[in-house]
């Protein structure tokens, strides 16, 4: 299977080999392009969705040209084994949050650098259920998919391939195994499982894209405990290493440290004619044939509302006032349990063990679908937000975390639901390029706090039941999607089935801004799942927009 | 620079012996040289002025008890390299102003408070006045104090310390958690599991809740 993967994506033998984890040779020869050389494809953004994107294209010999505005990342000479020390892989240009549930943005839910989000992610990496594709229909809340889980199997095996991914056979869902073998589970883990064990709730070691043994020239996981900060040994799977360097190797540009300003539009046909962008303080354009925005749902939305124009007054593929809406994110509630033994949660991967037995609709609920449970591992300065959220300060927070050592954590994915309401606008506040920064509202519905309770006492229950003696429960948000949703027609979302936008003809839109509903899941995989499905539909014909 | 404890490691605390820094001819030399800057003596305030450095010691030094059981962290110091460095958390709530700004202002309430109640600023207070005037804008919850949602202000203030306390060693210490891991990693996984280089909690029944009961 491994030779099959590398016939197809080679990034992870285009590796260094000798305990170096960047490729400098294959950087420093790459392809460039020239600003007004018309190239086939220029994509903004080089997270989930840009680099699986860039490295299908490039490989079916498309020119392609992939902007990011943060850096090109060398995990050996840019990151550190330390939580503060991290801060610079987080979006930190300034953001407003409002609503009645503001979300706080920033390190949990933003990337910024080639690799995106996916740099710091914990490495949970969940197919979506079939179920998620038709909420409307079946649970009368949410939104149906223009297409079903169906199409996006083969994406979904295809990526798990590339990843790695490793874990346990998986029951939920449409069953599945995946291509390595499960992790080994440090004290977080194993308390998990000893007490949904006691419970009867199915729990399984898994799904996490770390390499469990050597996959190309990647090393195997050393256990530090570091995924939330970069993964310096290059175990952990993001775009930077699983599909960069093979786009790289197949001529595809990666020009960093480049900030996308505005789309630029041809306003005589409505086609988009490349991107402005700005890089080391002068303002360019690169042309280009197609666009395809992958900026995730913060500042996908933005970009496109700051490229309003006389034609497009209220923003780009905005006529039917979709731009920003429905955006959608997971409740997360965090619950840790004390334990007399000691835990060192700091220990091995935060993702080891999971469960997705309370994914779906349950018909004896007063609520509709569900919510995911799984190890969370929060370092220090993460665990004090925790303890600090129970209300102590003073003694009491030194107390508590003198303690660290005795926690076990578990965090909750919630499907909060799809609300027109809850959506990116423009600030009056400017940025750094003099363009307004976006305001994200967000407030939660009855069902979506009929899950956080559930979800709550669901992992109370389970460390109790493991033999923890006190629980302490924080309510906070995990990952982002929607905001440019996929739709049937220009009424109800941006984009279609295949990412097209329904206003620009040669203009798409590849993250996680597209999806309709956000299940239970680590959106990642899907990210990547519903890229590579658009990729492969550009690939066989519509190069150009004209397909 | 030594790579000996920053502080002398505490007999009476829960990890007797224990000192990460001992471990940093361990870590990649990037990681190291990071977290060694930290126990570096900080260049004089920038963002603060005189005034509000006091107030903002006095704040922070009460937020993490920090007059009672000093740690030697210089909390407030690397709370005003981040205010003039502009590093933000990327966000703020739409009824507070930009954090620079809402940390003067808030420092600039709480003297006032303090003024009105005890006749002093905040940090001329006494230790137990000055917990009080910081309990009563705990207790306002999510209400008003002095035009901003108290709740807000409480959240950047407990956010900025907490994440200056507990990314310094000597804290480190003091929770028993061994910092940065590459590229030694873990061998010995799961409960009760310790490295070597690890120490065993010596009051392990010390659970904050039981002693509070």
């Amino acid at each position: 299977m491994t030779a099959g993967v590398r016939a197809r994506n080679e990034s992870a033998w285009l590796l260094p080999n000798d305990g170096t984890r960047t490729n400098h040779r294959l950087r420093r020869d790459m392809r460039r392009f020239a600003d007004d050389d018309e190239v086939d494809l220029v994509i903004v953004g080089c997270g989930a969705g840009g680099s699986v994107l860039a490295q299908r294209l490039a490989r079916a010999g498309w020119r392609v040209v992939a902007l990011d505005a943060g850096p090109f990342w060398d995990p050996d000479t840019d990151w550190v084994s330390d939580e503060a020390g991290s801060h610079h892989l987080y979006w930190t240009d300034p953001r407003v949050i409002a609503g009645a549930d503001p979300v706080p943005l920033g390190s949990n839910n933003s990337g910024r650098g080639v690799g995106g989000s996916m740099v710091h992610y914990a490495g949970y990496t969940p197919r979506f259920h079939p179920s998620d594709f038709s909420t409307l229909r079946d649970d009368g809340v949410g939104a149906d998919w223009p297409f079903g889980y169906e199409e996006l199997r083969p994406y979904y095996a295809a990526i798990e391939q590339e990843l790695p991914v490793a874990g346990e056979h998986w029951p939920w869902g449409d069953p599945h195994g995946y291509p390595h073998r499960p992790h080994p589970v440090g004290g977080n883990g194993e308390l998990f499982l000893r007490g949904a064990g006691k419970l009867g709730i199915e729990a399984r070691v898994g799904p996490v894209a770390i390499a469990n043994g050597r996959f190309g020239n990647r090393p195997h996981c050393i256990y530090r405990g570091f995924c939330l900060q970069g993964c310096k040994v290059n175990a952990k799977a993001s775009p930077l290493i699983t599909h960069i360097p093979d786009a790289l190797a197949h001529g595809a540009e990666v020009r960093a440290d480049a900030m996308v300003t505005r789309v630029g539009m041809d306003e005589r046909t409505g086609r988009a004619s490349g991107v402005h962008y700005v890089r080391d303080g002068a303002s360019r354009f690169q042309r280009a044939a197609m666009v395809a925005i992958a900026g995730y749902s913060i500042e996908t939305p933005r970009l496109l509302l700051n490229s309003a124009s006389p034609r497009y007054p209220d923003g780009l593929c905005n006529e039917f006032d979709q731009v920003g809406r429905y955006l959608m994110v997971q409740g997360a509630p965090q619950s840790a349990g004390r334990f007399d033994a000691e835990v060192r949660m700091y220990k091995a991967p935060p993702p080891e063990v999971s469960s997705e037995e309370f994914y779906e609709t349950d018909p004896a609920k007063d609520y509709k679908r569900g919510f995911a449970v799984q190890t969370v591992s929060p370092l220090p300065i993460t665990w004090a937000e925790h303890v600090a959220a129970q209300g102590h300060w003073g003694r009491a927070l030194r107390d508590y975390m003198s303690d660290y050592v005795h926690w076990a954590c578990l965090g909750s994915l919630c499907e909060f639901l799809p609300l027109a309401g809850n959506r990116v606008t423009l600030a009056d506040e400017t940025d750094c390029y003099g363009l307004p920064v976006a305001r994200f509202a967000y407030s939660q519905c009855d069902n979506d706090r009929a899950l956080l309770a559930a979800a709550q006492h669901v992992m109370e229950d389970i460390l109790t039941a493991a033999g923890a003696d006190e629980v302490i429960t924080i309510k906070r948000y995990a990952h982002l999607v929607g905001g440019a949703r996929m739709a049937k027609d220009a009424r109800h979302g941006v984009v279609d089935g295949r990412c097209r936008t329904f206003a620009v003809p040669n203009l798409y839109i590849t993250d996680g801004s597209v999806l309709p509903t956000q299940g239970s899941a680590n959106p990642a995989l899907t990210i990547m799942a519903v890229t590579a499905r658009a990729a492969d539909h550009l690939i066989s014909g519509a190069r150009g927009g004209t397909g | 620079m030594s790579d000996g404890p920053v502080t002398a490691p505490d007999p009476q605390g829960r990890f007797p012996g224990f000192a990460v820094l001992r471990q940093a001819p361990r870590w990649d030399e990037l990681t190291a040289l990071t977290i060694r800057s930290r126990v570096a003596p900080l260049a004089a305030p920038r963002f603060f002025t005189t005034a509000e450095q006091a107030t903002a010691r006095a704040l922070v030094g009460q937020l993490l008890d920090q007059p009672r059981d000093d740690l030697g962290v210089p909390v407030m110091e690397m709370i005003d390299a981040r205010l003039a460095d502009g590093q933000t958390d990327g966000w703020r709530y739409e009824d507070m102003p930009e954090d620079g700004q809402a940390w003067r202002d808030t420092l600039a309430h709480l003297d006032t408070d303090a003024k009105e109640r005890f006749g002093a600023r905040l940090g001329a207070c006494a230790d137990g006045e000055q917990a009080s005037i910081i309990q009563a804008v705990q207790d306002l919850g999510s209400r008003d104090w002095h035009g901003l949602p108290a709740g807000h202000v409480w959240s950047l203030w407990i956010r900025y310390a907490c994440t200056a306390l507990y990314a310094h060693p000597a804290a480190w210490d003091e929770i028993g958690f061994p910092g940065p891991a590459y590229p030694r990693g873990y061998k010995n996984l799961g409960v009760d599991a310790r490295e070597p280089f690890e120490v065993r909690d010596a009051r392990p029944a010390q659970d904050p809740v039981r002693e509070r009961l």
